[in-house]
Protein backbone atom coordinates (compact mmCIF):
# COMPACT_ATOMS: atom_id res chain seq x y z
CA UNK A 1 0.00 0.00 0.00
CA UNK A 2 2.96 2.25 0.83
CA UNK A 3 4.51 3.63 -1.70
CA UNK A 4 8.60 3.06 -1.88
CA UNK A 5 10.10 6.49 -0.24
CA UNK A 6 12.73 7.53 -2.17
CA UNK A 7 14.40 11.12 -1.52
CA UNK A 8 15.94 12.35 -4.26
CA UNK A 9 17.77 15.17 -3.41
CA UNK A 10 17.26 16.64 -7.20
CA UNK A 11 13.47 16.62 -7.52
CA UNK A 12 13.07 17.22 -3.55
CA UNK A 13 14.85 21.05 -3.99
CA UNK A 14 13.05 21.44 -7.28
CA UNK A 15 9.76 21.08 -5.33
CA UNK A 16 10.80 23.57 -2.56
CA UNK A 17 12.33 26.38 -5.07
CA UNK A 18 9.38 25.97 -6.98
CA UNK A 19 7.29 27.07 -3.97
CA UNK A 20 9.69 29.17 -2.14
CA UNK A 21 10.70 31.51 -5.02
CA UNK A 22 8.21 33.07 -6.19
CA UNK A 23 5.24 32.16 -4.47
CA UNK A 24 3.26 33.08 -0.62
CA UNK A 25 3.28 36.45 0.72
CA UNK A 26 5.16 38.21 -2.25
CA UNK A 27 5.78 41.62 -1.13
CA UNK A 28 6.93 44.01 -3.20
CA UNK A 29 7.34 47.87 -3.50
CA UNK A 30 9.42 50.35 -1.76
CA UNK A 31 9.43 49.15 1.44
CA UNK A 32 11.42 46.04 0.64
CA UNK A 33 14.77 46.12 0.27
CA UNK A 34 15.75 43.57 -2.30
CA UNK A 35 13.70 40.75 -3.65
CA UNK A 36 15.80 37.50 -4.85
CA UNK A 37 16.05 37.54 -8.33
CA UNK A 38 17.37 34.47 -9.13
CA UNK A 39 18.26 32.96 -12.46
CA UNK A 40 17.95 29.23 -12.58
CA UNK A 41 20.15 27.57 -14.69
CA UNK A 42 19.42 23.56 -15.65
CA UNK A 43 22.31 21.75 -16.20
CA UNK A 44 21.14 18.08 -17.46
CA UNK A 45 19.92 17.18 -13.99
CA UNK A 46 21.75 19.74 -11.70
CA UNK A 47 20.38 22.82 -10.77
CA UNK A 48 23.05 25.55 -10.72
CA UNK A 49 21.94 28.25 -9.14
CA UNK A 50 23.58 31.43 -9.80
CA UNK A 51 24.51 34.74 -7.29
CA UNK A 52 21.39 36.53 -6.61
CA UNK A 53 21.47 39.85 -8.29
CA UNK A 54 19.39 41.83 -5.77
CA UNK A 55 17.04 44.39 -7.43
CA UNK A 56 17.72 48.08 -6.49
CA UNK A 57 15.19 50.13 -5.23
CA UNK A 58 13.16 51.45 -7.76
CA UNK A 59 14.27 54.67 -7.01
CA UNK A 60 16.84 56.16 -4.66
CA UNK A 61 19.99 54.39 -3.35
CA UNK A 62 20.47 51.02 -3.66
CA UNK A 63 20.96 49.31 0.06
CA UNK A 64 22.10 52.07 2.09
CA UNK A 65 22.77 51.60 5.82
CA UNK A 66 25.32 51.86 9.25
CA UNK A 67 26.36 48.46 7.25
CA UNK A 68 27.61 49.85 4.02
CA UNK A 69 29.11 52.96 5.34
CA UNK A 70 31.07 50.76 8.03
CA UNK A 71 32.71 49.60 4.85
CA UNK B 1 17.70 47.41 11.48
CA UNK B 2 17.14 45.26 8.46
CA UNK B 3 14.86 41.94 8.81
CA UNK B 4 14.10 39.22 6.76
CA UNK B 5 11.06 37.96 6.91
CA UNK B 6 9.58 34.32 6.74
CA UNK B 7 5.87 34.58 7.31
CA UNK B 8 2.95 35.85 8.66
CA UNK B 9 1.45 34.04 11.51
CA UNK B 10 -2.20 34.06 13.66
CA UNK B 11 -0.93 35.05 16.69
CA UNK B 12 0.93 37.99 18.31
CA UNK B 13 1.70 35.90 21.36
CA UNK B 14 6.32 35.98 21.26
CA UNK B 15 7.72 32.65 20.16
CA UNK B 16 8.35 30.36 23.19
CA UNK B 17 10.80 28.15 21.68
CA UNK B 18 14.66 29.04 20.42
CA UNK B 19 14.70 29.62 16.26
CA UNK B 20 17.41 29.98 14.50
CA UNK B 21 17.09 31.20 10.72
CA UNK B 22 19.28 32.72 8.27
CA UNK B 23 22.94 34.17 9.42
CA UNK B 24 22.25 31.74 12.94
CA UNK B 25 19.86 34.78 13.75
CA UNK B 26 17.11 34.29 16.87
CA UNK B 27 13.83 34.42 14.85
CA UNK B 28 11.38 36.16 16.84
CA UNK B 29 7.37 37.28 15.99
CA UNK B 30 6.39 41.51 15.50
CA UNK B 31 2.64 41.37 16.96
CA UNK B 32 0.26 43.75 15.38
CA UNK B 33 -3.16 43.12 16.30
CA UNK B 34 -3.82 40.04 16.71
CA UNK B 35 -1.35 38.42 14.05
CA UNK B 36 2.31 38.88 13.73
CA UNK B 37 5.21 38.80 11.28
CA UNK B 38 7.90 36.39 11.89
CA UNK B 39 11.33 38.01 11.09
CA UNK B 40 14.76 37.41 12.03
CA UNK B 41 17.22 40.43 11.90
CA UNK B 42 19.71 40.18 8.75
CA UNK B 43 23.11 41.96 7.92
CA UNK B 44 22.99 42.24 4.27
CA UNK B 45 21.19 40.80 1.38
CA UNK B 46 21.58 37.03 0.55
CA UNK B 47 24.61 37.27 -1.87
CA UNK B 48 24.34 33.61 -2.98
CA UNK B 49 21.02 31.56 -3.18
CA UNK B 50 21.82 28.47 -1.54
CA UNK B 51 20.76 25.02 -0.53
CA UNK B 52 20.97 25.63 2.65
CA UNK B 53 20.09 29.20 3.03
CA UNK B 54 16.73 28.15 1.18
CA UNK B 55 16.16 25.01 3.60
CA UNK B 56 16.90 27.04 6.90
CA UNK B 57 13.99 29.57 4.83
CA UNK B 58 11.97 26.46 4.70
CA UNK B 59 12.71 25.05 8.09
CA UNK B 60 11.46 28.06 10.13
CA UNK B 61 8.07 28.28 8.34
CA UNK B 62 7.54 24.14 8.55
CA UNK B 63 8.34 24.78 12.78
CA UNK B 64 6.19 27.73 13.12
CA UNK B 65 3.78 25.43 11.92
CA UNK B 66 3.45 23.28 14.22
CA UNK B 67 2.46 26.10 16.57
CA UNK B 68 0.41 27.81 14.30
CA UNK B 69 -1.31 29.05 11.09
CA UNK B 70 1.19 30.86 8.72
CA UNK B 71 0.83 32.40 5.34
CA UNK B 72 4.88 31.69 4.10
CA UNK B 73 6.56 34.33 2.60
CA UNK B 74 8.99 34.59 -0.74
CA UNK B 75 12.29 33.72 -0.38
CA UNK B 76 14.50 36.79 0.49
CA UNK B 77 11.58 39.42 1.43
CA UNK B 78 13.69 41.98 3.03
CA UNK B 79 11.87 44.68 5.10
CA UNK B 80 14.07 47.97 5.95
CA UNK B 81 13.22 48.83 10.00
CA UNK B 82 10.78 48.12 11.60
CA UNK B 83 8.47 51.29 10.79
CA UNK B 84 8.31 49.93 7.04
CA UNK B 85 7.07 46.78 8.41
CA UNK B 86 4.51 48.34 10.75
CA UNK B 87 3.46 49.89 7.32
CA UNK B 88 3.00 46.78 5.14
CA UNK B 89 1.06 44.81 8.50
CA UNK B 90 -1.23 47.90 8.54
CA UNK B 91 -1.90 47.80 4.93
CA UNK B 92 -1.94 43.88 4.25
CA UNK B 93 -3.56 43.76 7.74
CA UNK B 94 -6.98 42.30 6.18
CA UNK B 95 -5.51 40.31 3.78
CA UNK B 96 -3.09 38.10 5.74
CA UNK B 97 -6.50 37.98 7.99
CA UNK B 98 -8.89 36.67 5.19
CA UNK B 99 -5.77 34.38 3.92
CA UNK B 100 -4.98 33.28 7.40
CA UNK B 101 -8.61 32.10 7.79
CA UNK B 102 -8.47 30.06 4.24
CA UNK B 103 -5.64 27.98 5.25
CA UNK B 104 -6.06 27.15 8.97
CA UNK B 105 -6.12 23.76 9.66
CA UNK B 106 -5.14 22.84 6.00
CA UNK B 107 -2.12 21.68 4.34
CA UNK B 108 -0.93 21.94 1.03
CA UNK B 109 0.09 18.44 -0.87
CA UNK B 110 1.54 18.13 -4.68
CA UNK B 111 0.73 15.58 -7.18
CA UNK B 112 2.16 15.55 -10.17
CA UNK B 113 1.55 12.83 -13.42
CA UNK B 114 3.78 11.58 -16.49
CA UNK B 115 1.46 9.68 -18.87
CA UNK B 116 2.67 7.57 -21.75
CA UNK B 117 2.03 10.21 -24.21
CA UNK B 118 3.93 8.18 -26.93
CA UNK B 119 1.79 5.68 -26.34
CA UNK B 120 -1.18 7.49 -26.67
CA UNK B 121 -0.49 9.18 -29.38
CA UNK B 122 0.79 6.00 -31.03
CA UNK B 123 -2.90 4.64 -30.17
CA UNK B 124 -4.50 7.63 -31.51
CA UNK B 125 -2.87 7.67 -34.95
CA UNK B 126 -3.63 3.87 -35.66
CA UNK B 127 -7.11 4.77 -34.77
CA UNK B 128 -7.33 7.64 -37.44
CA UNK B 129 -5.62 5.32 -40.02
CA UNK B 130 -8.59 3.17 -39.46
CA UNK B 131 -11.21 5.93 -39.96
CA UNK B 132 -9.68 7.78 -42.76
CA UNK B 133 -12.19 10.76 -43.36
CA UNK B 134 -9.30 12.35 -46.16
CA UNK B 135 -9.95 10.48 -49.36
CA UNK B 136 -6.58 9.62 -51.00
CA UNK B 137 -6.40 11.33 -54.21
CA UNK B 138 -4.21 9.65 -56.69
CA UNK B 139 -2.63 13.01 -58.03
CA UNK B 140 -3.02 14.61 -54.54
CA UNK B 141 -1.42 18.58 -55.34
CA UNK B 142 1.75 19.22 -53.56
CA UNK B 143 -0.62 22.00 -51.45
CA UNK B 144 -3.30 19.42 -50.65
CA UNK B 145 -0.78 17.41 -49.40
CA UNK B 146 0.69 20.03 -47.31
CA UNK B 147 -3.22 20.42 -46.10
CA UNK B 148 -3.56 16.86 -45.81
CA UNK B 149 -0.22 16.91 -43.26
CA UNK B 150 -1.32 19.54 -41.27
CA UNK B 151 -4.56 18.45 -40.88
CA UNK B 152 -3.77 15.21 -39.54
CA UNK B 153 -1.31 16.91 -37.26
CA UNK B 154 -3.95 18.97 -35.68
CA UNK B 155 -6.45 16.11 -35.33
CA UNK B 156 -4.34 14.41 -33.38
CA UNK B 157 -3.86 17.26 -31.30
CA UNK B 158 -6.85 17.75 -30.83
CA UNK B 159 -7.59 13.92 -29.65
CA UNK B 160 -4.37 13.84 -27.76
CA UNK B 161 -5.27 16.91 -25.77
CA UNK B 162 -8.84 15.49 -24.84
CA UNK B 163 -7.80 12.00 -24.14
CA UNK B 164 -5.41 13.95 -21.53
CA UNK B 165 -8.59 15.99 -19.92
CA UNK B 166 -10.13 12.73 -19.68
CA UNK B 167 -7.67 11.22 -17.66
CA UNK B 168 -7.40 14.65 -15.66
CA UNK B 169 -10.91 15.11 -14.87
CA UNK B 170 -10.88 11.47 -13.48
CA UNK B 171 -7.94 11.94 -11.05
CA UNK B 172 -9.37 15.54 -10.36
CA UNK B 173 -12.67 14.04 -8.72
CA UNK B 174 -10.69 11.66 -6.26
CA UNK B 175 -8.48 14.39 -5.23
CA UNK B 176 -10.68 17.13 -4.93
CA UNK B 177 -13.50 15.34 -2.71
CA UNK B 178 -10.84 15.97 0.27
CA UNK B 179 -9.62 19.58 -0.18
CA UNK B 180 -10.65 22.84 -0.04
CA UNK B 181 -8.78 24.07 -3.01
CA UNK B 182 -6.77 23.15 -5.92
CA UNK B 183 -4.75 24.69 -8.64
CA UNK B 184 -4.09 22.17 -12.10
CA UNK B 185 -1.72 22.75 -14.76
CA UNK B 186 -2.61 20.57 -17.62
CA UNK B 187 0.07 19.12 -20.12
CA UNK B 188 2.32 21.66 -18.65
CA UNK B 189 4.69 19.10 -21.32
CA UNK B 190 3.48 16.47 -23.51
CA UNK B 191 4.68 13.94 -21.00
CA UNK B 192 3.89 15.80 -17.77
CA UNK B 193 -0.40 14.98 -17.79
CA UNK B 194 -0.94 17.36 -14.78
CA UNK B 195 1.15 19.19 -12.08
CA UNK B 196 -1.64 20.09 -9.52
CA UNK B 197 -1.28 21.22 -5.76
CA UNK B 198 -4.33 20.54 -3.54
CA UNK B 199 -5.12 22.21 -0.05
CA UNK B 200 -6.56 19.58 2.39
CA UNK B 201 -8.14 19.71 5.00
CA UNK B 202 -5.60 18.18 7.66
CA UNK B 203 -8.25 15.76 9.16
CA UNK B 204 -8.67 14.27 5.96
CA UNK B 205 -5.13 13.99 5.30
CA UNK B 206 -4.81 9.98 5.47
CA UNK B 207 -8.09 9.85 2.96
CA UNK B 208 -6.05 12.17 0.60
CA UNK B 209 -2.98 9.82 0.55
CA UNK B 210 -5.50 6.79 0.38
CA UNK B 211 -7.05 8.04 -2.77
CA UNK B 212 -3.75 8.80 -4.39
CA UNK B 213 -2.95 5.73 -3.94
CA UNK B 214 -6.02 4.62 -5.34
CA UNK B 215 -5.41 6.17 -8.52
CA UNK B 216 -1.90 5.45 -8.34
CA UNK B 217 -3.04 1.76 -8.62
CA UNK B 218 -5.49 2.18 -11.01
CA UNK B 219 -3.37 3.52 -13.75
CA UNK B 220 -0.34 1.22 -14.61
CA UNK B 221 2.13 2.24 -17.31
CA UNK B 222 1.63 6.17 -15.18
CA UNK B 223 4.24 8.04 -13.06
CA UNK B 224 3.07 9.58 -10.00
CA UNK B 225 5.12 11.66 -7.74
CA UNK B 226 3.72 12.79 -4.45
CA UNK B 227 4.69 16.03 -2.12
CA UNK B 228 3.79 17.43 1.19
CA UNK B 229 2.71 18.41 3.18
CA UNK B 230 3.75 21.74 2.28
CA UNK B 231 2.72 25.17 3.85
CA UNK B 232 0.01 26.72 1.78
CA UNK B 233 2.58 28.21 -0.62
CA UNK B 234 0.47 28.14 -3.80
CA UNK B 235 -2.85 29.33 -1.67
CA UNK B 236 -1.48 32.44 -0.81
CA UNK B 237 -3.97 35.12 -2.41
CA UNK B 238 -2.75 38.61 -2.20
CA UNK B 239 -3.94 41.81 -4.42
CA UNK B 240 -1.57 43.71 -6.26
CA UNK B 241 -0.80 46.51 -3.83
CA UNK B 242 1.45 48.65 -5.48
CA UNK B 243 0.67 51.85 -2.40
CA UNK B 244 2.95 50.58 0.26
CA UNK B 245 5.16 53.75 1.02
CA UNK B 246 7.38 54.73 3.13
CA UNK B 247 6.19 56.57 6.31
CA UNK B 248 8.63 59.34 5.31
CA UNK B 249 6.93 59.56 1.94
CA UNK B 250 3.94 59.67 2.94
CA UNK B 251 4.84 62.74 4.96
CA UNK B 252 6.21 64.68 2.15
CA UNK B 253 3.31 63.27 -0.33
CA UNK B 254 0.75 64.93 2.62
CA UNK B 255 2.76 68.31 2.77
CA UNK B 256 2.56 68.15 -1.02
CA UNK B 257 -1.46 67.95 -1.04
CA UNK B 258 -1.58 70.35 1.66
CA UNK B 259 0.77 72.83 0.24
CA UNK B 260 -0.67 72.78 -3.52
CA UNK B 261 -4.37 71.59 -2.69
CA UNK B 262 -4.95 69.70 -5.42
CA UNK B 263 -4.66 65.74 -5.94
CA UNK B 264 -1.26 64.17 -6.48
CA UNK B 265 -1.81 62.33 -9.86
CA UNK B 266 -0.82 58.36 -9.59
CA UNK B 267 1.71 59.30 -11.92
CA UNK B 268 3.91 61.20 -9.44
CA UNK B 269 3.07 59.26 -6.74
CA UNK B 270 5.64 56.45 -8.48
CA UNK B 271 8.20 58.88 -9.24
CA UNK C 1 17.70 20.85 9.80
CA UNK C 2 15.33 18.93 8.90
CA UNK C 3 12.15 19.85 6.32
CA UNK C 4 9.05 17.78 7.31
CA UNK C 5 7.71 17.72 3.49
CA UNK C 6 8.63 14.65 1.64
CA UNK C 7 8.66 14.19 -2.11
CA UNK C 8 7.43 10.55 -2.87
CA UNK C 9 8.25 8.97 -5.75
CA UNK C 10 9.48 6.08 -7.97
CA UNK C 11 10.81 8.21 -11.04
CA UNK C 12 13.09 11.36 -9.49
CA UNK C 13 14.76 11.71 -12.40
CA UNK C 14 11.99 11.29 -14.92
CA UNK C 15 9.95 13.98 -13.17
CA UNK C 16 13.18 16.39 -12.92
CA UNK C 17 13.26 16.25 -16.68
CA UNK C 18 9.85 17.18 -17.40
CA UNK C 19 9.93 20.35 -14.95
CA UNK C 20 13.22 21.69 -16.53
CA UNK C 21 11.54 20.66 -19.77
CA UNK C 22 8.21 23.10 -18.71
CA UNK C 23 11.17 25.69 -17.52
CA UNK C 24 8.85 27.39 -15.17
CA UNK C 25 11.44 29.73 -13.82
CA UNK C 26 10.82 32.99 -15.81
CA UNK C 27 14.53 34.36 -16.85
CA UNK C 28 14.14 37.54 -15.19
CA UNK C 29 17.63 39.36 -16.63
CA UNK C 30 17.13 41.73 -18.71
CA UNK C 31 19.77 41.54 -21.49
CA UNK C 32 20.85 44.88 -22.14
CA UNK C 33 24.21 44.15 -23.97
CA UNK C 34 24.01 45.61 -27.57
CA UNK C 35 25.11 42.45 -29.22
CA UNK C 36 22.22 40.77 -27.93
CA UNK C 37 19.38 43.22 -28.45
CA UNK C 38 18.69 42.71 -32.04
CA UNK C 39 18.35 39.04 -31.55
CA UNK C 40 16.16 39.51 -28.18
CA UNK C 41 13.91 41.91 -30.46
CA UNK C 42 13.68 39.23 -32.92
CA UNK C 43 12.74 36.71 -30.68
CA UNK C 44 9.66 38.56 -29.59
CA UNK C 45 8.63 39.47 -32.96
CA UNK C 46 9.33 36.35 -34.64
CA UNK C 47 7.00 34.56 -31.04
CA UNK C 48 3.99 36.45 -32.24
CA UNK C 49 4.55 36.11 -35.85
CA UNK C 50 4.71 32.49 -35.04
CA UNK C 51 1.87 32.52 -32.51
CA UNK C 52 -0.07 34.16 -35.38
CA UNK C 53 0.34 31.86 -38.16
CA UNK C 54 -0.24 28.53 -35.68
CA UNK C 55 -3.47 30.33 -35.03
CA UNK C 56 -4.35 30.53 -38.62
CA UNK C 57 -3.20 27.03 -39.31
CA UNK C 58 -5.13 26.31 -36.85
CA UNK C 59 -8.32 27.88 -37.75
CA UNK C 60 -8.14 26.79 -41.33
CA UNK C 61 -7.56 23.04 -40.09
CA UNK C 62 -11.29 23.39 -38.66
CA UNK C 63 -12.77 24.82 -41.82
CA UNK C 64 -11.10 21.60 -43.89
CA UNK C 65 -12.60 19.46 -40.78
CA UNK C 66 -15.75 20.76 -41.10
CA UNK C 67 -15.64 20.60 -44.99
CA UNK C 68 -16.88 24.40 -45.20
CA UNK C 69 -13.93 24.81 -47.96
CA UNK C 70 -14.06 24.52 -51.29
CA UNK C 71 -11.57 22.27 -53.28
CA UNK C 72 -10.15 25.50 -55.00
CA UNK C 73 -10.18 27.35 -51.36
CA UNK C 74 -7.98 24.08 -49.98
CA UNK C 75 -5.96 24.41 -53.12
CA UNK C 76 -4.97 28.65 -52.03
CA UNK C 77 -4.89 27.90 -48.31
CA UNK C 78 -2.50 25.23 -48.88
CA UNK C 79 -0.19 27.24 -50.71
CA UNK C 80 -0.19 30.02 -48.23
CA UNK C 81 0.35 28.35 -45.11
CA UNK C 82 3.11 26.60 -46.93
CA UNK C 83 4.52 29.99 -48.09
CA UNK C 84 4.39 31.28 -44.52
CA UNK C 85 5.81 28.19 -42.93
CA UNK C 86 9.00 28.35 -45.60
CA UNK C 87 9.15 32.60 -44.53
CA UNK C 88 9.48 31.53 -41.15
CA UNK C 89 12.27 28.80 -41.53
CA UNK C 90 14.07 31.43 -43.50
CA UNK C 91 13.58 33.72 -41.02
CA UNK C 92 14.37 31.59 -38.31
CA UNK C 93 17.62 30.47 -39.84
CA UNK C 94 18.68 33.99 -40.60
CA UNK C 95 18.55 34.70 -36.51
CA UNK C 96 19.68 31.44 -35.33
CA UNK C 97 16.50 30.79 -33.39
CA UNK C 98 14.91 27.50 -32.63
CA UNK C 99 11.49 26.48 -32.29
CA UNK C 100 11.56 26.06 -28.61
CA UNK C 101 12.68 29.71 -28.43
CA UNK C 102 10.03 31.01 -29.89
CA UNK C 103 7.70 30.72 -26.86
CA UNK C 104 6.81 32.80 -23.87
CA UNK C 105 6.32 31.70 -20.71
CA UNK C 106 3.39 33.46 -18.94
CA UNK C 107 3.82 32.25 -15.55
CA UNK C 108 0.50 30.91 -13.91
CA UNK C 109 -1.45 31.52 -17.65
CA UNK C 110 1.97 28.66 -18.86
CA UNK C 111 3.17 28.74 -22.10
CA UNK C 112 1.78 30.79 -25.14
CA UNK C 113 1.75 28.06 -27.03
Amino acid sequence: MNSVMVKSKDVTLLEILDRVLDKGVVISGDLVISVADVDLIYLGLKVLLSSVETMEKLRGAPFAGPMQEAN
Amino acid sequence: MTLYLYGIIDSSDPIKESLYGLEGAGVYNVSFCDIGAVVSEISQPIQNVTEVAILEHETVIEKLMANFVVLPARFQTIIDGRDNLRSIMQSCYKDFKENLARVRNRLEFGIKVIWPADKVKENIIQTLKEGRPWPAEPDCSANKRFIRGKLETYQINEKFKKKANKFIDAMDIFFSKFAAEKKLKRLKTENLLLDAVYLVEKNKESDFRDAFEHIKSAHEGFKFLFSGPWPPYNFVILPKKNDLLKESEKKDLFDKVIQHREPVGAREIWQ
Amino acid sequence: MAINSVVETDFPEEFVEEIEKSQDILPRKIDANPKNVEKGLAKLVLTLIELIRKLLEKQAMRRVEAGSLSDEQIENVGETLMKLENKMEELKEIFGLKDEELNLNLGPLGNLM
